[in-house]
Parts: C-alpha cells; sequence; structure tokens
C-alpha cells in the first residue's frame, strides 16, 4: 500500500520507522539482532504456544474468579509497565528526539503530526508486549480457539490506554518541574517500576517458598471467599481477552477514549511545551553551583574532584547505579537464606553477596568516569600521564563504593572480626577487578548509554560477571574457613592476569573504537 | 629562535585515504598563521596530531624545538589545542572546568584561580562562573573554552574554527583576544573558513589541498604564486586550489 507523502499512515510510517530502528540499534546490530528476535520468537511459538495449543484444544475456559482477578492483576500489571515506558518514550519524543521543530515547520496540520507522535508511542509500547505475548496465541487461536485472537486486541487498548495516561502525566510534570526535571524524574519512575516488577517476580526468593505460597493461597482464599462479591464489570477484561464482543467492545471503547481525550488534552499544551523546551533550555539548565575554595593542585587531585563532582551531579545516573544493588537483592537473599540453613554459613553468604554487590556498583562508576569521559581530547592533549589520570577516575569511582560498603562492613567485622575481614577482602579485591576491567577494556560512550553500555562488549561483559562471581565464591567460602575457596581465588587472579592489557593495547584498542 | 611549529614530511592515512601527504610547513614564533583548505583537506587531522591526539604514519613535528613525536608531554606543556566543538563537561560550572584543565597542565593551584578569574573576567563571564556549562550558549561554551586552552599561558595556540557559530559580538571578542595573545608573544595558529578573518587577521597564511601544502606565506606572497589580477585572498584561494584540482 502506498501513502501519499503527508498523510497520515505516510507520517505513521515514518514513526513506526524510527521506533524500529530505534530498537535495532546498528545495522551490524540489525542482523544479529533480527536473528535474535526471530530465534525468541520460534521459542515462543513451539515452547510455550504448541504445547499450550495442544492442552487447551477442545477445553473452554471458566470465566472463575481466580482466573478473572489473576487477568486483572497481569492487566495491571502491564498497565503499570507500559505507563513506566510510555512516560520515559513521551519525554524523549518531546524533548530530545529535536525533530518536531522539523515537523511543526512544515505545511503538515500540526494537530496530525502530534496524533501520529501519539500514535507511534502506543505503538512503541504495544509492540514489545504483542512480540511476547502474540507467539503463544497464535498456536492456541488456529487450534481451535480463534476468539483468543482478541487478546491481543486488549493489549493494543492497553498500551493506548497507557500512551494517553502517560502523555498526560508528561505534560503535567513538564508544567510542574520543567523539561530537564521532568526527564530524570520520568527515568527514575521508569527505572523504579522495572525494579518494583522484578522484585515483585523475585517473590520467592525474597520470602522464601513457604511464605509466597501462602500469599497466593490468600489470593485463592479470597476468590473463594463465599462472601466475595466482586465488582459489577470486573470479570470484562478477561472475558474481553477471550473474545466476548461486548466486553471486548468496550475495553477497546475506553482505552480509545482515554487516548484520543488525552491526545486532545495534551495536543495543544504539547506544541508550546516543545517550543518552550527548545527555546526555555537555558532558562531551565542554568543552575548555580556554590563557588568557592581553593583549586585543587596537580592532575591527579583535579580529575579526582571533577569526577566526584560529575557523579553527585548526575541523580538520575546515580540512581540507575544503585538500582543494580536492588537487582542484586534476590540473589543476595537468596544466599543468605540458603546459608542460613546452616547456621555456621549466614555470614560467609552475607560475605560473598557484598563482595558480588561491590564488583556490580564499582563496575557501573567505572564505566562512567573512565569510558564515559565527555572530553577524551581535553585529556589527550595535556602533559598529564594517562595513568596517573587514570588511577584518580579509579578513585573516583571506589571512593562511593567504599562509603555505601563501609555501613554493612562494620556490623560485620563487629559480628565475627574474620567474616568481616575477609568480606572487606573479597570488596576490595572486586573493586579492584571492575575498575581494572574497565580500564583495560575501555568502551567508550555516552553518560545516556549506561543502559546499553554492554552492547559491542559481551565477551567482556560476561567475562567480568563470571570473574566477580568467582571472587564472591572465594569470598564466602573463605568466610567460611573452607581452604576450597582459594581455588576460585587464585582461578579469579589468573583470569586477570590474562585479561591484563597494557597501555599501548589500551590506546590502540581505543584507536580501534573511534 | 626557533619555529614556533615546524612539520617535515608529514603523513597519515586512514584505510587507502591519504589524509596528510607528506605535507612540510613552519610556523614563526610570534606569528598568526591561518591554515586554510577546502573541506577534507587534511587541516584538522594535521593539527590533531600536532596536538598528539594522533600518531602520525611518517614524519616529524617540533614545536619550540621540541620534538614533539619523541617527547609528547614537553610538547603539549606549552601547547593549547582548542577544537571546534568545545571539550566541556555540561555539569562543570566554567570555574570547575579551568581548575581540572589547570590541574592537567600542572598549574600551581593559586595562580591557576588568580588566572582563572582574570580570563573569566576578560571573556566577559565571570558573572556566570557558578552556572554549569549546560545551560550556556554556543559563545559562552567557546569562550569557557578558549579560558581553558589559555589557563596554563600557553606558546603555542592551536585553534580549528574558532568562529564557527558565534554572533558577530563574540567573534569579535575572541579576535581581539588572539591578536592580545600574539602582541604578547605567544603563536596562534588557526583554521577557519572566513577567508575575510583570515585575510585581516594572520601574518601568515598556508593553504592545503589533498594534505598537501599548495602554498604558504603573506598574502602578497600567495597572490604572486596566484598571478595577477588576484587581489583578495578568496580569489587566491580559489585559484590556487582549482589549479591543484586540475593538476591532481
Amino acid at each position: 500500500m502506498i501513502a501519499p507523502p503527508g498523510s497520515t499512515l505516510w507520517l505513521l510510517r515514518h514513526e513506526i520507522r524510527l521506533t524500529l530502528r530505534g530498537i535495532g540499534g546498528g545495522r551490524k546490530r540489525n542482523r544479529i539482532g533480527a536473528a535474535f528476535t526471530v530465534l525468541v520468537a520460534l521459542f515462543m511459538l513451539l515452547a510455550v504456544g504448541v504445547p499450550l495449543a495442544f492442552l487447551l484444544r477442545g477445553q473452554e475456559v471458566p470465566v472463575r474468579p481466580e482466573f478473572y482477578l489473576s487477568v486483572l492483576a497481569a492487566l495491571t500489571v502491564l498497565f503499570t509497565l507500559m505507563l513506566s515506558q510510555t512516560l520515559s518514550a513521551a519525554v524523549e519524543a518531546l524533548y530530545q528526539r529535536g525533530d518536531l521543530d522539523l515537523l511543526f515547520s512544515s505545511p503538515l496540520d500540526a494537530r496530525k503530526v502530534l496524533t501520529v507522535r501519539f500514535l507511534g508511542l502506543a505503538f512503541s509500547v504495544s509492540l514489545i508486549f504483542l512480540y511476547f505475548l502474540a507467539p503463544p496465541i497464535i498456536p492456541i487461536a488456529i487450534m481451535g480457539h480463534p476468539e483468543w485472537l482478541a487478546a491481543l486486541l486488549v493489549i493494543v487498548a492497553v498500551g493506548l490506554a497507557a500512551s494517553g495516561v502517560g502523555l498526560l502525566l508528561a505534560t503535567g510534570l513538564f508544567r510542574l518541574l520543567g523539561a530537564r526535571r521532568t526527564r530524570t524524574v520520568a527515568q527514575l519512575l521508569a527505572a523504579f517500576i522495572g525494579a518494583a516488577f522484578f522484585l515483585l517476580g523475585q517473590l520467592r526468593n525474597l520470602l522464601g517458598k513457604e511464605r509466597s505460597t501462602s500469599l497466593f493461597d490468600q489470593v485463592l482464599a479470597v476468590a473463594h471467599d463465599p462472601d466475595f462479591r466482586p465488582l459489577p464489570g470486573i470479570d470484562w477484561p478477561m472475558r474481553a481477552m477471550l473474545g466476548e464482543a461486548l466486553p471486548l467492545l468496550a475495553v477497546m471503547a475506553a482505552s480509545t477514549g482515554v487516548f484520543v481525550l488525552a491526545t486532545r488534552i495534551v495536543g495543544r499544551r504539547f506544541a508550546a511545551d516543545a517550543a518552550a523546551a527548545a527555546g526555555a533550555s537555558v532558562r531551565a539548565q542554568r543552575r548555580k553551583d556554590v563557588v568557592k575554595g581553593e583549586f585543587a593542585a596537580g592532575p591527579f587531585r583535579a580529575t579526582l574532584r571533577k569526577e566526584l563532582r560529575l557523579l553527585a551531579r548526575d541523580p538520575a545516573l546515580i540512581t540507575q547505579v544503585l538500582l543494580r544493588v536492588l537487582y542484586m537483592l534476590p540473589l543476595g537473599l537468596l544466599l543468605l537464606r540458603e546459608a542460613a540453613r546452616g547456621e555456621d554459613l549466614l555470614l560467609p553468604g552475607a560475605a560473598a553477596a557484598l563482595s558480588l554487590m561491590a564488583a556490580q556498583v564499582a563496575g557501573s562508576l567505572a564505566w562512567i568516569t573512565i569510558s564515559a569521559e565527555e572530553a577524551p581530547d581535553l585529556i589527550a592533549s595535556a602533559p598529564a600521564r594517562a595513568g596517573l589520570v587514570w588511577r584518580a577516575k579509579l578513585a573516583a569511582a571506589a571512593g562511593p563504593v567504599a562509603l555505601l560498603l563501609a555501613p554493612l562492613l562494620t556490623p560485620l567485622i563487629l559480628m565475627s572480626p574474620w567474616v568481616g575481614c575477609v568480606a572487606a577482602f573479597g570488596c576490595a579485591l572486586n573493586i579492584a577487578k571492575a575498575a581494572l576491567m574497565n580500564l583495560w577494556w575501555q568502551r567508550p560512550g555516552k553518560r545516556s548509554e549506561f543502559q546499553a553500555r554492554r552492547k559491542g562488549g559481551l565477551f567482556v561483559a560476561i567475562g567480568e560477571f563470571a570473574l566477580s562471581v568467582l571472587v564472591a565464591g572465594a569470598t564466602g567460602l573463605l568466610a567460611a574457613k573452607i581452604v576450597w575457596g582459594l581455588i576460585p581465588l587464585a582461578a579469579a587472579l589468573l583470569a586477570l592476569l590474562l585479561l591484563r592489557r597494557s597501555e599501548a593495547q589500551i590506546a590502540a584498542g581505543l584507536r580501534a573504537a573511534a | 629562535m626557533p619555529d614556533a611549529l615546524s612539520i617535515r614530511g608529514l603523513t597519515k592515512a586512514f584505510g587507502q585515504k591519504r589524509a596528510v601527504d607528506d605535507l612540510s610547513l613552519e610556523v614563526r614564533a610570534g606569528e598568526l598563521y591561518a591554515l586554510l583548505g577546502p573541506n577534507g583537506a587534511g587541516k584538522t587531522t594535521t593539527l590533531r596530531m600536532v596536538a598528539g591526539l594522533l600518531k602520525p604514519d611518517a614524519g616529524a613535528i617540533s614545536v619550540f624545538g621540541v620534538d614533539a613525536l619523541a617527547d609528547p608531554a614537553a610538547a603539549k606543556r606549552i601547547i593549547a589545542w582548542a577544537p571546534d566543538e568545545p571539550m566541556l563537561y555540561d555539569r562543570l560550572n566554567p570555574l570547575e572546568y579551568l581548575e581540572f584543565v589547570a590541574g592537567l597542565w600542572g598549574v600551581d593551584a593559586k595562580q591557576a584561580r588568580r588566572r582563572a578569574e582574570e580570563l573569566l573576567r576578560w571573556l566577559g563571564l565571570w558573572e556566570n562562573r557558578g552556572e554549569r556549562c549546560e545551560g550556556f550558549s554556543r559563545g559562552m561554551k567557546q569562550k569557557t573554552a578558549l579560558a581553558g586552552a589559555l589557563i596554563h599561558d600557553p606558546r603555542l595556540l592551536i585553534l580549528d574554527e574558532p568562529l564557527t557559530g558565534l554572533d558577530a559580538a563574540v567573534a569579535r571578542q575572541v579576535k581581539d583576544l588572539l591578536q592580545e595573545r600574539v602582541r604578547g608573544g605567544a603563536t596562534v595558529i588557526l583554521t577557519t573558513h572566513i577567508l575575510d578573518v583570515a585575510e585581516r587577521m594572520a601574518d601568515r597564511i598556508g593553504i592545503i589541498q589533498h594534505g598537501r601544502l599548495l602554498a604558504q606565506g603573506t598574502l602578497s606572497e600567495l597572490q604572486a604564486a596566484a598571478g595577477g589580477g588576484r587581489n583578495t585572498l578568496e580569489d587566491v584561494f580559489l585559484e590556487l586550489t582549482a589549479r591543484a584540482e586540475a593538476g591532481a
């Protein structure tokens, strides 16, 4: 189908193309990414969809409280996840893409431009969930349940509603906080919502099998309670997913209504905000810092001070780093709970978990200070020795980790000096390992690319994580006074020696990357 | 007194393409030298090699008699490099930026603080000293970067397109600053596409194309090289580059 230039369809195709390219990355990554995408879809189709289709063939799914409550909960989770994505995507579309000026300066109707931009948002948030859910649903639909295809429409409906609410929220935040803070808040909200659902998914690890089962039992108990009086229409989302005409129409109409209403309300305001964001960025971003004190003397102190300032002034980035600690919580708790079964292993388990956490945070900070240097040419054109500057950057990365660990290590040392000292040693070793790996295998990038910093360096990332696990394992074993802990320790040190790169090799690597 | 910059047989290739091809030129101490050339002529590559940011494939670079390839740190100590895109940190304010740059060049802390204040006042940025660079206009960013380039009082100042994107007032301020530096005994090398600026400001001019030096000298020497009737630098530049293109 050929859409005439300037038509809504033509604009939508442009939006979708940009969205897909944003997901795909570079040309080379596109090929690898496309192959991976197809493989995952095939896996979902064959390993999940086909068995489910056989299981459900000839059977009707009853609309019972435990099912429709589960569907409602799942759709709520889906909506929240989509909302977090829409919020940051809306901020990106408004303040970061920078093509609105071009579109608004064209003879196209501004309302059409914005409607298509908003539809593009809804498309981009729905796409990822459709990708995961379509392969299991399609075989079920083919093998006797064509009405299940309605589930895909419900996902699109949730995407539309989430986009509408996300757009309203983004505009409201802009009014309240201004462009810069809206971006930060949106990123933080998205990160926190993502982390919250991750932790929810790890409930079994966090609470233990017994307690999490009882939680599920409680939900079932509520559903089976004879006094349970559901709100009218609470089962409609499930009925809509099962293809019942009226509920499906109602869900679609409600979500489309939310989207259209938001588009109308936001439309005019959005255009004004976009113009304000471009023109008022200077006003919004002129932040005053306290100016006092003497200058730092010498390259080491000047670099250290500069790096600490930059770290302290990037709350969004620091939050992302600290969220990594949150993501490690289930693993740490699992380790602790397993260790608690044998009382003697409880503290060594904590030592291992702390060491692993130190590696994660130090690795992230070292990437920021070394690889995400904003003015590499300035440093390269200075007479200061590269080694000295790098040491200052590593010190800036290690310092905050030490501060973070101190209140955790101190009670450990007080409870058991041996375990505490081994934990401190393990943490120090993992910090040093993370710092050196980031120094030797630098992957230049921008701070804004923090989340995608592993791209193009998967081998190093896996190696780095394997080393972290080896050191953490050694820490746990040695803290438990198990001499076999020396083996992973020796293996980690040997691997580190093998991965070492000279200053000349680092420089050559950087030149190749450039 | 040795030349501020002496380049001999400098060569740099990127893959099959020779960006700089057996280039030789001299810049005398205390002069303002304009290096001109069409886009892709090799100007920036040449200057990046002088600043120690790129390693040449062949050739020699001497800065005030210091072999820049054998002892890059010694050469860097007396050079300042300011590219067309200011090398700044968005989340630092000008004073903090100058503190960092002064630290990299090992300038005494007290002296650097004093000098930073002088430079920021001179460039009209003193009132903005506590504001982060992320909110600065292009001109303010350029001036901050220039202050950074001058904080260690370099003997050789290398500027790549220093006037790009500046409004008339800021451009004038930058030009005044450069001329003041030259009067103070420093040497300035700049690249620019604004030929009027080169014509009015430069003591000597070098024109390169395809990585090779086409001509070098004062405006009148270049006019003579281009042949009679070529009055402006623009005429001279177009004649010489067209002649070289035809001969290539």
